[in-house]
């Protein structure tokens, strides 16, 4: 029987990557200290009450913002809608703990709402008119404000793609706007409003560093707590399973909502492109100021706030290691960068070549990997490798390898992989899909072999997708912090880290450097990919 | 040693793990033969050419080309070893290069004999695509991806050139020119094919030979002109719709007696005994209108197809008979009317089941 060798690489990678989901799964069999129970009866029920009320209020206020921000630059013609098209993605270089940071000191008493007030209008007492925005409120907005672009760009996405056939026909009905918005419109971009608030829902229970600095007990707190506060690693993963249990019924309730029915049309000879509704006078002041108010609430805001306090204490930027930081960043970017485009090209290669059920269904659940808060895919991993050099290498009379994959840069980029496994295996896929089966029997009967056509055929076509998923990625890896707060070598810092122990120190001037740099980072790759995540169908 | 410059025998075709094909056999004889393959939509013409290009493997009977096996039970060549290109009838164009980049992409690929019978850039004359060479596939119409991809399958000139609907978007009125060049080039560059299209007249012309294929079988392997006008069975007839069965009495060695049509003379091409209950193959042109004679039919419906019409007559017994007449014939006959058919009726070859 002939090996088929790309067969059994995307073989590999898949098992590779499944392999801590599955960790936190088999975890819930096993036994734990006895803090489970302590838990159970007192803050448990806590952290899934706290849990569902940030994901409930999370996802009511991304959907309003999300949808009406799109709603708004896909139908409308007024004054700045061109830029604000891509202004509002900005937001997602602000990731939600920078937010709450910047939340927190601008309202806090004595802090930058204080002293705007006292510089326009003298000495006063303003700290008790001030709103405070902490807790679970601050938190809601803090999230909410970093995240509402996913649903903006999947629903305007979807609001473009809208044939004009579908909006003249809610007239030729005799709709009114307001019902032909929720009557077809909305309905139709469902989809891709439920996608979009799916992954705010699944970054909202992964949130940590927000969480944690506004002190809301959530699962994901819990899963830190226990494994640092109560070195229980097994009760860890069980917190886990149910988070990961949550999410879970998320998705099945979407799905089984949704039954048969379909949401687009072939467009094939059917599609007329929209003609945008020009605004004037008030209507084309309100839409304006709506857009303006979010793109300021959700980046300028923050950014403004980091930037005040980084030129007010400028002490801070020498303290810091500007160079380091960035050059660690960049090293984990670019090495994590190439260890996910070589094996998701390969795995969706040996996909498509194979062509085996099997192996289908396996890279589906490989990829569940971006469904897992960092913080537990982190803990599943260290539970893995503790429980693999205790039963397997050990046994064999080896060293111990925990020191190599556990605070290690090897660790650390393994659990990139694994948590962002699924961004470039998709980015990949979605390239490859538009990409007829045709093309590479072509390329077969024309002379190439396999590796040549992934090489001569593949990779230049794949091009786009490939530099889109890279940027993706690097956007990922800048903001993210609980894997490497957890798995980071000693000493090895990056931006996010470094905030986030400012903050937790108490130190938020200290904060904002860091913080600071990282918007500015995000922004760069944002702006990046704006080009492929904004593509207009007249474009 | 087989004759034969490509032999298929006793296999069975499968795509997807179903087998649409059972036990099919056909060669072609000579190198620079056209082989035109009919068959209703879904009957797996399609998976005989992704067969012999090497996409699909065989799992009984053996496929040779110039006496070298290419796919048996045991052995399968890849498509990239047999020198065999495909023109697909779905856009197969390399999405991300231009036309031109496209086109000699193949001769890229395989190191081509310089002594070159097929020049590119007479191909691309040929199929009309100089105009489109800069752009890329998703700038140009189906009917010209179509062509471009048929000028790549050309210039790589291989053993054998497999053609799936090669003509299937283009326009009605550039089809007929390409078909007379594509004879012409193929013929001259001796490439030998193997077209499939539901296009019969398409078939018919091009075609050294044609293929029926019907239920999983292939059903006649014959000459053009044979399987038109002697067709091996009932449902070759039916697939063609080229004719109607109708009942019929044999009455001597060149005659037949039909309750409505009365005699009908002609050869037959097969044997039966006097008194048979047959039915009889009656085509469109076997019968010839004469306002004179006394055997009238009812005009039921009348199609203008340009040259004729077409007359379908309805006879006593409830028959329905078409009828070709010339467009410029004297006079025309409206619905309801009655049709006269000259007496007596000679049918040059009388094909009978």
């Amino acid at each position: 029987m002939r090996i088929n060798t790309w067969y059994i690489s995307s073989l590999l990678i898949s098992i590779v990557v499944i392999i801590p989901i599955l960790t936190v799964f088999s975890s819930f069999f096993e036994d734990t200290s006895n803090y489970f129970e302590i838990l159970k009866q007192s803050f448990f029920l806590e952290y899934v009450f706290n849990s569902l009320t940030l994901l409930i209020g999370v996802m009511f206020l991304t959907f309003i913002l999300g949808v009406g921000s799109a709603y708004t630059v896909s139908f409308y013609q007024f004054p700045g809608a061109n830029f604000f098209k891509w202004a509002l993605i900005l937001s997602f270089a602000v990731p939600p703990y920078i937010y709450a940071y910047s939340l927190f000191a601008f309202f806090e008493n004595y802090g930058t709402a204080f002293t705007i007030l006292k510089f326009l209008f003298g000495e006063g007492n303003y700290n008790k008119h001030i709103p405070k925005f902490s807790g679970m409120f601050g938190l809601m907005l803090s999230i909410s404000f970093s995240l509402y672009a996913y649903v903006y760009i999947l629903a305007r996405s979807s609001f473009l793609y809208q044939s004009q056939n579908l909006i003249e026909l809610g007239k030729n009905l005799g709709f009114s706007k307001f019902k032909s918005f929720y009557s077809i419109i909305l309905p139709a971009a469902r989809p891709a409003i439920v996608a979009g608030l799916s992954l705010v829902a699944m970054e909202t229970l992964a949130e940590f560093g927000a969480v944690d600095f506004f002190s809301v007990n959530t699962l994901t707190t819990g899963i830190y707590n226990a494994w640092i506060a109560f070195d229980d690693l097994a009760f860890a993963n069980r917190i886990s399973f149910f988070l990961l249990l949550f999410i879970f019924i998320l998705f099945l309730t979407e799905n089984l909502s949704r039954k048969k029915a379909r949401y687009h049309l072939d467009t094939k000879g059917g599609f007329k492109k929209k003609q945008k509704i020009k605004l004037c006078g008030r209507k084309s002041f309100f839409a304006f100021a709506f857009c303006f108010i979010l793109f300021f609430l959700s980046f300028l805001f923050p950014l403004s706030q980091m930037l005040y306090w980084t030129i007010k204490f400028p002490e801070n930027l020498n303290d810091l290691q500007i160079i380091d930081l960035l050059l660690n960043t960049l090293y984990l970017v670019s090495l994590s960068s190439l260890v996910l485009i070589f094996f998701a090209l390969i795995s969706n290669y040996g996909n498509r070549v194979s062509n085996k059920k099997f192996l289908n269904i396996l890279s589906t659940l490989s990829i569940s990997g971006y469904a897992i808060p960092g913080v537990i895919l982190a803990i599943a991993f260290i539970t893995f490798v503790a429980w693999f050099d205790e039963n397997i290498i050990k046994t064999l009379g080896f060293l111990s390898i925990k020191k190599i994959f556990i605070g290690s840069i090897l660790g650390l980029v393994i659990v990139y992989f694994v948590r962002f496994y699924s961004l470039a295996f998709n980015g990949i896929k979605s390239g490859y899909e538009k990409m007829n089966i045709a093309v590479d029997e072509s390329a077969y009967l024309l002379g190439y072999s396999k590796t040549r056509t992934f090489l001569n055929i593949h990779i230049p076509y794949l091009r786009n997708s490939l530099l889109f998923v890279i940027i993706l990625i690097s956007l990922e890896i800048v903001r993210e912090l609980p894997i490497t707060l957890i798995l980071r070598p000693f000493n090895f810092e990056t931006f996010a880290t470094t905030a986030y122990i400012s903050a937790s120190e108490d130190l938020l001037e200290a904060a904002a450097v860091p913080s600071l740099c990282l918007i500015i980072i995000a922004s760069f790759f944002i702006l990046l990919t704006s080009k492929y995540i904004l593509r207009d169908n007249d474009e | 040693m087989s004759e034969n410059f490509l032999e298929i025998k006793n296999v069975n075709f499968s795509a997807g793990g179903k087998t649409k094909l059972k036990n099919v056999s056909f060669n072609i004889k000579n190198k620079g033969d056209i082989i035109c393959l009919l068959g209703p939509s879904g009957v797996g013409k399609t998976t005989i050419l992704r067969t012999i290009a090497g996409l699909e493997k065989i799992e009984s009977g053996s496929i040779k080309l110039k006496d070298n096996i290419l796919s048996s039970a045991k052995d399968h060549i890849e498509p990239e070893n047999r020198n065999i290109s495909l023109s697909f009838q779905e856009n197969s164009l390399f999405p991300h290069y231009t036309v031109e980049k496209n086109i000699y992409l193949g001769t890229e690929a395989k190191k081509l004999n310089r002594k070159k019978k097929i020049n590119p850039k007479k191909v691309i004359k040929l199929l009309n695509i100089e105009k489109i060479l800069s752009k890329y596939p998703h700038q140009i119409s189906a009917g010209e991806a179509q062509r471009a991809a048929l000028a790549r399958s050309l210039v790589t000139q291989p053993d054998l050139l497999l053609l799936d609907e090669p003509l299937s978007n283009v326009d009605q009125s550039f089809k007929e020119e390409i078909q007379v060049e594509l004879k012409q080039l193929l013929n001259n560059s001796k490439i030998t094919t193997i077209i499939v299209t539901h296009d019969s007249y398409e078939a018919f012309y091009l075609g050294t030979k044609c293929g029926i294929i019907l239920n999983g079988q292939l059903r006649q392997y014959d000459d053009p002109y044979n399987v038109y006008h002697f067709p091996n069975s009932k449902e070759v007839v039916n697939f063609l719709n080229r004719g109607i069965l109708i009942p019929a009495k044999v009455t001597g060695e060149n005659s037949l007696e039909n309750q409505d049509l009365g005699t009908i003379k002609g050869n037959f091409i097969k044997h039966y005994p006097k008194g048979s209950n047959v039915q009889l193959l009656l085509q469109p042109e076997d019968l010839e209108h004469d306002d004179r004679s006394n055997l009238k039919l009812e005009v039921v419906d009348r199609k203008f197809r340009g040259t004729n019409f077409i007359y379908t007559l309805k006879t006593n017994s409830n028959l329905l008979i078409p009828v070709f007449v010339h467009s410029h014939h004297i006079h025309q006959h409206e619905v309801d009317e009655k049709f006269g058919i000259k007496r007596p009726i000679n049918i040059e070859h009388i094909v009978c089941f």
